[in-house]
């Protein structure tokens, strides 16, 4: 019988499923911070979780309700300042992984968290860079969680919060960012990746009862399919319980509030 | 000989926000997403501030109340929203509407404007950082002209930098765990971007939880972060951060934070909530009197005490 599970147990899964044994990892508010603690109960202990307040190597025992909250405190192998985060780690490339969140995003990555519409006149006045221009700017590769739909997978993004690849290949360099770029964007619907040499975003596969249909509905660019796009593996049994059991017990991030 | 006592920086906080924080000074704030001097943010709502430049690198209710209150003119920073409670609304009626009136924000990333409070801490007129490149945080102007400027490397490595204007305060206002009466003031927990954004306090205005004696401090000097002669003034007030966290002191208050998230989505709201909670309670004291024992008791911080390392020689 098929487990149940919901759109943002998936999203948490595929984060923590995105971490290798004994990588850096740079942790923002929300379900990157399931996706850490998932990955260091499972399948990667030995990987350092990182926040920009200054926590290096946390081990929350409960659910962090922001990159400042004091649960990442006790226990944590050092504590320093932003400055120190961004400046000793992040900068000069000691960071493997980064997790960012968006409201739009475009075929080559660039990701908005600014505004909606014009910036002079937005519609819809979004939070800002905070870290995550600083996060998909510097750390060696970069992975994007938001919820998708045809308003948020744009052709071009009305701020760009935090560049992508740019205008495609060779953009990155060509304004001097040192490294990375977004590997993975990771939404309610599937698990995209990037090709190595147009930059561009492509379905790497689809959540369990969706279809590429269903992608290329969701996005307002015709968006690539993978030749060989699947249906993302579903949560195991253990993922599900950990993540239930241990990261967010009282469904701060997983509750489907959003 | 016992040193004398030095009572002089300890004020009331309605007579330290009414002295060091004139109308359209440029004010700095503290706490990425914990010890946020909201005691000291209520005061300036209650004191009806106007015009201030608010600075820092991330906010949540304190500007977004400020906001709402007609506080503000201008804010330089990076990210304004209340964490996992969701958008700020009254920054969002702010910019989209108007409402109370038009504010002008100048956005950087995080790490921009922590160099930017190191740049102005350590007398420097600009800091590089090697992160904004190619964003529109570098090409989108609001009323810093310029408010950053790209070049290679002089030295011929071929990277490129973003310089970034020193950011300045007024007055820093830091919300700190405890200092002693001369004002040396000791921090821990994370330290967010309060080092360098404190220090870049033209002068410093610290609330503490608690006041102690000068051997307490001077028996852990490594958890001092603001010496007491970089302090003008030291305002005591327990519970000053409610409904965030001060690491050792207590909890944030998540229903409380909840509630002004639900509050801030209307006008109506948002005013029903500083009228309850700011201006008809009166002082700091009259809104613990509101939150009241049980609530306080349930927040108080559990007891996880450090080592302690031998600072002999």
């Amino acid at each position: 019988m098929a487990i149940e599970f919901k759109p943002t147990e998936l999203m948490a899964i595929c984060a923590a499923r995105e971490i290798r044994d004994g990588e850096v990892a740079f942790i923002g508010t929300g379900l990157p911070m399931l996706g850490g603690m998932l990955a260091k109960a499972t399948h990667a202990p030995r990987a350092i979780l990182i926040f920009e307040s200054g926590a290096v190597d946390s081990r929350p025992t409960r659910t962090p309700l922001s990159i400042g909250d004091a649960c990442l405190v006790p226990g944590a192998a050092m504590l320093c300042g932003l400055a120190e985060v961004f400046g000793l780690f992040l900068q000069p490339g000691h960071v493997d992984v980064g997790f960012i969140g968006g409201a739009q995003i475009d075929r080559f990555g660039n990701l908005n968290t600014t505004v909606i519409g014009d910036y002079r006149a937005p519609k819809v006045r979004l939070p800002g860079s905070g870290g995550g221009n600083d996060i998909g700017s510097l750390a060696k590769r970069t992975v994007v969680m938001m919820k998708q739909d045809a308003r948020k997978f744009v052709p071009q993004v009305d701020y760009v919060t935090t560049p992508g690849y740019l205008d495609g290949p060779g953009g990155r360099e060509r304004v001097g960012l040192p490294r990375g770029g977004p590997a993975v964007v990771i939404t309610d619907k599937g698990v995209y990746r990037f090709d190595a040499y147009t930059k561009e975003m492509y379905c790497a596969s689809y959540h369990p009862g969706l279809s590429a249909d269903e992608i290329r509905k969701n996005a307002s660019w015709p968006i690539r399919i993978a030749a060989d796009v699947r249906e993302t593996k579903p949560p195991t049994v253990q993922e599900l319980r950990v993540l239930r059991e241990a990261c967010d017990p009282e469904g701060i991030f997983l509750g489907g509030a959003d | 000989m016992a040193e004398p006592e030095v009572h002089d920086k300890l004020l009331p906080l309605d007579e330290a926000v009414r002295t060091l924080i004139p109308d359209g000074c440029r004010l700095r704030s503290c706490g990425i997403g914990l010890r946020k001097p909201m005691a000291l943010t209520y005061e300036l709502i209650r004191q009806r501030k106007r015009d201030l430049t608010f600075i820092l690198s991330g906010w949540t209710e304190d500007a977004d109340m400020l906001i709402g209150a007609g506080c503000l003119r201008d804010l330089e920073g990076s990210y304004l929203g209340l964490e996992a409670f969701g958008l700020a609304h009254a920054y969002r009626r702010a910019v989209e509407k108007g409402i109370p009136h038009p504010i002008r924000i100048e956005e950087y990333s995080n790490f921009g404007m922590t160099m930017r409070f190191m740049a102005a801490s350590m007398g420097l007129p600009f800091m590089p950082i090697r992160s904004e490149l190619g964003s529109d945080l570098l090409r989108v102007e609001s009323f810093r002209h310029p408010k950053a400027h790209v070049m290679d490397d002089p030295f011929g490595s071929g990277a490129k930098v973003a310089l970034l204007p020193a950011c300045p305060a007024d007055v820093a206002v830091l919300h700190a765990q405890r200092c002693d009466s001369d004002g040396n003031t000791q921090v821990w927990g994370q330290l967010g971007d309060d080092l360098w954004g404190t220090m870049a306090g033209k002068r410093i205005l610290v609330c503490v939880e608690e006041v102690v004696d000068s051997k307490v401090v001077r028996a852990d000097p490594n958890r001092t972060i603001v010496p007491a002669f970089r302090v003008d003034a030291i305002v005591h007030v327990p519970w000053g951060a409610h409904p965030y966290q001060v690491q050792g002191y207590y909890d944030l208050d998540r229903e409380f934070r909840k509630m002004y998230a639900a509050e801030s989505r209307t006008l109506e709201g948002f005013e029903r909530f500083l009228k309850e909670w700011v201006f008809q309670v009166g002082s700091h004291a009259g809104y613990l009197k509101k939150l009241g024992p049980v609530r306080l008791k349930r927040l108080k911080a559990k007891r996880m005490l450090s080592g302690q390392v031998n600072y002999g020689y």
